[in-house]
């Protein structure tokens, strides 16, 4: 019985592994920025679907700076990075895909409605600690809540706010944007920042940023209308010309086409150099 | 067929290939086990050797180093590799030693109720529950910690001036040593119970019934021969909880509060509600230093001491187990 039962589970698994062996379908691997998952899988998703269903895309979120370590050592062939290149990117290509916006968000109970980035950026850097020095109904102390120092949402905090000076020591870091949303909604008394695809909770009240709101139709190319607006790359290795022909068509319809806009626009993005019409 | 029983006619090995095989694994655990040391150990050792004993010690925000080291390396600049962990390590020393004492003292008395004075329906409902808590995944501790018990501490119990008082050092949001200790000991508690309890049950029930035709009251029979022959267990059950303390890493990141600051009991009450950050988690919130070089030595000198104190524990509990094994149980 037991050998029988064995030999079934056997095949079943095989039945299983046969299909996804036997397609012919061209993969493309990828890694990287988790802030950019949510644009790009629903870009895999429609491409693959409606454009060319010969290609099949696999993309792991281990974060910005891990992607791009990937793509350099070829375990990878196109990374997706929510920061601007370091030096420690040599080799690589940055290639601007869509953008998003880094939206600053207090809980719902706070009245405040406008923040400066200059005083943002004295609430991370401890020298503003009380709400009564910003505005608003409040006036209890401030709790800021940040990124941790892994992922490019807290490297683009720290050029946009911080003039690449660390963050107080009052500032909480937490491992992820959800986690940081998380204890916004919680803390009546915190700030946050995440992007334009974590907001719309009733308990979260985004914050305009030197009068402009943070919403996807106030953040554009050129003039960067929204202060924290971000371009999010796709990573290539070499000059971006080596890389195989379907990969780069695929980019290419992605900054490009009224299709992958929309796609980028309902995912939480905010499409770049996608035709209008 | 008793010709069979003589080595000459059947297989040689025969009666001994399981036992050669089951050799052959272990060694090869152990060589496995002996490599990854070794390796933890080279690469985390520039760390080491650029701080010498001030690693362990204190000087400087430990956060602003981390981040001077991991910048070094992504610049290409030359290496630094300034390190000073002291706050890291006490607030290990002091978010595992709170929640071992706190659940050695609470686990003793549920082992003992369960084994001794609970009626026999009760421990059959206690034990499997106990079993199923000491496997639940810490990360889902850290989840109900981050939802339930973080904006309760936060919410409730630190006050408006608390929280002024210390403004622009440290923020007091609930993410503290009270909720990284709590649920520490709740994740700890179970695995002692279950380890205790297994002990209380094999002392011999000759002892205990002598004790008790004696005329000793129950409570004493069992204070004084259960649980002073189970000591063994006792410490058996302590050291896996320190080491299961020491490791944890989701959770207390999830809990801790990620700032590398060292609380400081002269603060007064407010101490329990400072954040800090144990020495496992700051792996983990720097997992993208392992990029750069100095950076991933300094996580992997980290990774080091953690696996020295862990040995230091287990070896430290064999010994004692030994010399109160002369008292009797396990």
């Amino acid at each position: 019985m037991r050998i029988k039962s064995l030999a079934i589970a056997a095949l079943a698994l095989a039945g299983l592994a046969v299909p996804a062996s036997a397609s012919a379908k061209t993969t493309y691997i990828g890694s990287g920025s988790v802030a950019a998952q949510p644009v790009l899988q629903a870009l895999f998703k429609t491409y693959e679907k409606q454009v060319n269903k010969n290609v099949k895309f696999l993309y792991t979120a281990n974060g910005g700076n891990a992607g791009v370590k990937d793509v350099q050592n070829g375990t990878s062939q196109f990374a997706g990075q929510a920061r601007t290149p370091l030096p420690s990117d040599a080799g690589t290509t940055y290639i601007k895909a869509f953008m998003d916006g880094l939206c600053l968000d207090v809980n719902k109970s706070n009245t405040l409605t406008n923040i400066s980035i200059q005083q943002t950026h004295d609430i991370y850097r401890g020298l503003m600690t009380n709400w009564s020095q910003v505005g608003g109904n409040l006036t209890t102390t401030i709790d800021p809540v940040g990124r941790d120092t892994n992922g490019g949402t807290y490297n683009f905090f720290l050029q946009a706010v911080l003039n690449n000076e660390a963050p107080a020591s009052n500032v909480n870091a937490l491992t992820a944007d959800g986690l940081v949303i998380n204890a916004v909604k919680q803390d009546p008394n915190a700030i946050g920042y995440a992007g334009l695809a974590w907001q719309g909770s009733k308990k979260l009240h985004p914050l305009k940023v030197n009068g402009i709101p943070c919403q996807a139709n106030k953040i554009s190319v050129e003039p960067l209308k929204y202060p924290l607006s971000r371009y999010l790359f796709i990573v290539l290795p070499g000059d971006g010309t080596q890389s195989p022909k379907g990969l780069l068509k695929f980019i290419d319809w992605a900054r490009t086409s009224k299709l992958a806009g929309e796609v980028i626009l309902k995912a939480g993005g905010v499409p770049a150099f996608n035709k209008k019409k | 067929m008793e010709e069979e029983l003589t080595p000459e006619y059947g297989p040689k090995w025969s009666d001994q290939r399981v036992e050669r095989m089951l050799g052959a694994l272990v060694c090869f655990v152990v060589g496995l086990l002996l490599a990854m040391i070794i390796v933890v150990f080279i690469k985390g050792w520039p760390s080491f050797a650029h701080n010498g004993l001030s690693w362990f010690g204190p000087g400087g925000d430990v956060d602003d180093q981390l981040n001077a080291i991991f910048l070094s390396g992504q610049s290409g600049a030359e290496y630094v590799y300034t390190f000073h962990a002291w706050p890291l390590i006490w607030s290990t020393l002091l978010i595992t030693g709170g929640a071992v004492l706190i659940a050695l003292f609470s686990a003793l008395f549920v082992a003992v109720f369960i084994v001794e004075f609970a009626p026999d329906w009760m421990s059959n409902i206690l034990q499997p529950v106990v079993r199923f808590l000491a496997s639940v995944p810490s990360v889902i501790y850290g989840l109900l910690g981050v939802l339930v018990l973080v904006p309760f501490i936060g919410n409730n119990l630190i006050s408006e001036p608390q929280k002024a008082s210390v403004a622009g050092v440290i923020s007091l949001t609930g993410y503290s040593l009270l909720a990284a200790v709590t649920v520490l000991t709740i994740m700890i508690a179970p695995l002692m119970v279950s380890i205790f309890s297994d002990g209380l049950r094999s002392v011999k029930p000759g002892w205990l019934e002598g004790s008790l035709a004696l005329g000793v009251n129950r409570w004493r029979t069992t204070w004084k021969i259960a649980v002073r022959s189970a000591r063994p267990a006792i410490v058996a059950g302590t050291v896996l909880a320190v080491a299961r303390a020491i490791g944890e890493s989701v959770m207390l990141a999830m809990l801790s509060g990620s700032v590398g600051f060292a609380p400081n009991p002269a603060d007064g009450l407010i101490f329990i509600y400072e954040p800090s950050r144990p020495l496992a988690p700051t792996i983990i919130k720097n997992i993208d230093q392992l990029s750069s070089p100095p950076g991933s030595a300094t996580l992997f000198s980290i990774a080091a001491v953690l696996l020295f104190s862990a040995a230091t524990f287990s070896l430290a509990g064999s010994v004692a187990r030994r010399a109160m094994r002369k008292y009797g149980a396990a």
